[in-house]
């Protein structure tokens, strides 16, 4: 079964804002989907049409089978979310509150309890467990936030910047538990971010969106082949020699000056940026450089990041 | 999902419960009512001259029979029949329109009505929590006051003239009947106001509202233009009490999540 369907979904504001345009998708139970777009892209309206809060301008969506407009309980049943507005009580405790969050799903107080000790123990909140959330820091409310997404062990998590306001550590942690659970239990995660290099530490699959509109889906692969860009290798050394069937360097960063020791003389070294169709042809590049007489200093293969086919696929936009 | 509404009554009780300011304040005005202003009362009925000019056109409206007794006798039983009740009828309203106001507000001003609306509580059913949290907690501090009133009154109605002020029919009509209803409507509009307004302040001023006719009323009690009896109560009774069940019926239709979160 699918875990979301979304078939020409749009959604304009009364002010006449058109958030979310003609938008089409579909997610497969167990995917890892990471959303991403800047701020203001439509993500967060997305997630509130998908779980009710919003009614649809346009178009229809399901979640798991469930038109979440029509029967946002049925929806609610199956879904956690974790939104910016979407917080918590400071007057309560952390366990106080995902214990009322756990009785709002009909869990008992026992069961609650059981669950939000196991929650509070993974998302290395235990120790301020007792404490009010008044005296929580940001990082600890995201990650409170997310154990009370969880309390009621959700088929679907949809995370809004889930690690926007943590620390390297925690955010690396956060994906290492969402991660988990994808796994382990087979939960479906639609991640929003503006983070990309978060999301590509565990994403299977992204959506990149901008305006509203959904510019490219697939998977790592399926966006690097949709952009042209392959392959990039970085070479520095003191001569670059013409290569045949090798295009020209792409672009050449700071020239460095290398050479060690105290009789070395010092000589100019500069960096290029060759691209490439595959790794099989950095061997031979190599090789026409050292038997031409050049020195090679430094030699790595990169393929373009998230980030890079983000930028490059919000640019080609931009020019149409 | 009776354990998500009463979860969300426990929650709003304890919340208005820790705030000790909000809890001073609902706490004064019972007080200030039903033992300060009655003992002060009752102190100067005991100490005034028997005749008292003003107080005739309000005495020749009263019953014959009654009318026979000595003014003492007269005013504390107006104070007793007539003035008290309608006290109780300020008490629940002023309690359920400090909670009420900041019901929904208070959520979005918090930011967790969002958090309450991604549960499989249904808008209505979530709207039922927060009107029935109001209305158990004002009718809690009504009765609670009239507990503490009869005590208290009764105890010194005794020490002065000998005599225990009991309660009379009226009184069943008010606590059992009118008061729910008067607290009831309130809730209802304020609840509904509540979820409109931007702010808890807003929701408040909105809430004052209520009050000024009940105001009126009081004042009508004491020029005595107007003398409520047992069958103008029971009237009144079943007319608000359809009223606030017809109001209770309107809200819950136009509810949404998305007028209550507004286009963020």
């Amino acid at each position: 079964m699918n875990a979301v369907v979304m078939e020409h979904l749009s959604k304009v504001y009364t002010g006449g804002k058109m958030a979310v345009a003609d938008m089409s998708l579909t997610l497969e139970t167990g995917e890892v989907f990471g959303f991403l777009g800047p701020n203001g892209a439509g993500k967060t309206t997305t997630v509130k049409v998908l779980n009710g809060m919003l009614q649809p301008s346009e178009g229809n969506c399901l979640v798991f089978g469930e038109d979440p407009f029509r029967n946002p309980e049925k929806v609610h049943a199956v879904s956690g979310v974790m939104t910016e507005h979407a917080q918590m009580y400071n007057n309560l405790t952390g366990m106080q509150n995902l214990v009322f969050y756990g009785s709002m799903f009909g869990i008992g107080e026992e069961e609650s309890r059981k669950r939000a000790r196991g929650l509070l123990q993974q998302l290395e909140l235990a120790d301020d467990a007792g404490q009010k959330l008044s005296a929580y820091s940001t990082g600890m409310r995201q990650r409170l936030s997310i154990a009370r997404a969880l309390m009621h062990q959700p088929k679907i998590l949809f995370l809004d910047e889930p690690t926007s306001g943590l620390d390297p550590e925690s955010a690396h942690h956060v994906n290492q538990m969402i991660l988990a659970l994808a796994k382990e239990q087979g939960m479906t995660i639609f991640l929003c971010t503006h983070q990309l290099r978060y999301a590509q530490e565990i994403c299977t699959r992204y959506g990149l969106i901008d305006e509203g509109r959904l510019l490219s889906v697939g998977t790592l692969e399926q966006l690097r082949d949709g952009v042209g860009s392959g392959m990039k290798v970085r070479i520095q050394t003191d001569h670059l020699p013409n290569l045949p069937g090798i295009s020209l360097p792409e672009r050449t960063e700071n020239d460095t000056c290398g050479g060690t020791g105290k009789t070395a003389e010092m000589m100019k070294v500069q960096e290029f940026e060759i691209a490439v169709g595959s790794e099989e042809e950095i061997p031979d590049i190599v090789s026409q450089i050292v038997e031409n007489g050049s020195k090679i200093y430094h030699v790595s293969a990169s393929r373009p990041s998230l980030e890079d086919i983000y930028f490059a696929i919000t640019a080609q936009r931009r020019q149409q | 999902m009776n354990r998500a509404i009463s979860a969300i009554v426990k929650k709003d009780m304890r919340e208005i419960t820790a705030n000790k300011q909000l809890l001073l304040m609902i706490v004064m005005v019972p007080l200030v009512l039903t033992l300060v202003v009655p003992t002060i009362f009752l102190l100067s009925a005991h100490f005034v001259p028997e005749q008292v000019d003003e107080l005739q056109p309000l005495m020749r409206l009263l019953p014959e029979d009654v009318q026979s007794m000595g003014t003492e006798a007269i005013m504390v039983r107006l104070l007793m029949d007539n003035i008290l009740p309608v006290f109780f009828l300020i008490i629940p309203i002023m309690a359920a329109s400090v909670m009420a106001a900041s019901s929904f507000v208070g959520e979005k001003e918090q930011n967790t009505l969002e958090t309450l609306l991604y549960s499989p509580l249904t808008v209505r059913q979530l709207f039922h929590a927060k009107v029935l949290a109001s209305f158990l907690f004002s009718m809690l501090i009504s009765w609670i006051s009239f507990l503490l009133m009869v005590l208290v009154l009764g105890a010194e109605s005794f020490a002065l003239t000998g005599v225990m002020l009991i309660p009379g029919i009226s009184w069943l009509l008010v606590l059992v009947l009118l008061s729910p209803a008067v607290s009831l409507i309130a809730i209802t509009m304020i609840v509904r106001g509540s979820a409109k307004a931007q702010n808890v302040m807003e929701a408040q001023q909105k809430a004052a509202f209520l009050i000024l006719p009940v105001v009126f009323l009081i004042a009508g009690q004491f020029i005595g233009a107007m003398l409520i009896n047992a069958w103008i109560l029971a009237g009144l009774a079943v007319v608000l009490g359809l009223a606030a069940w017809i109001l209770l019926k309107i809200s819950l239709r136009k509810f949404s999540g998305e007028m209550l979160l507004g286009n963020r």
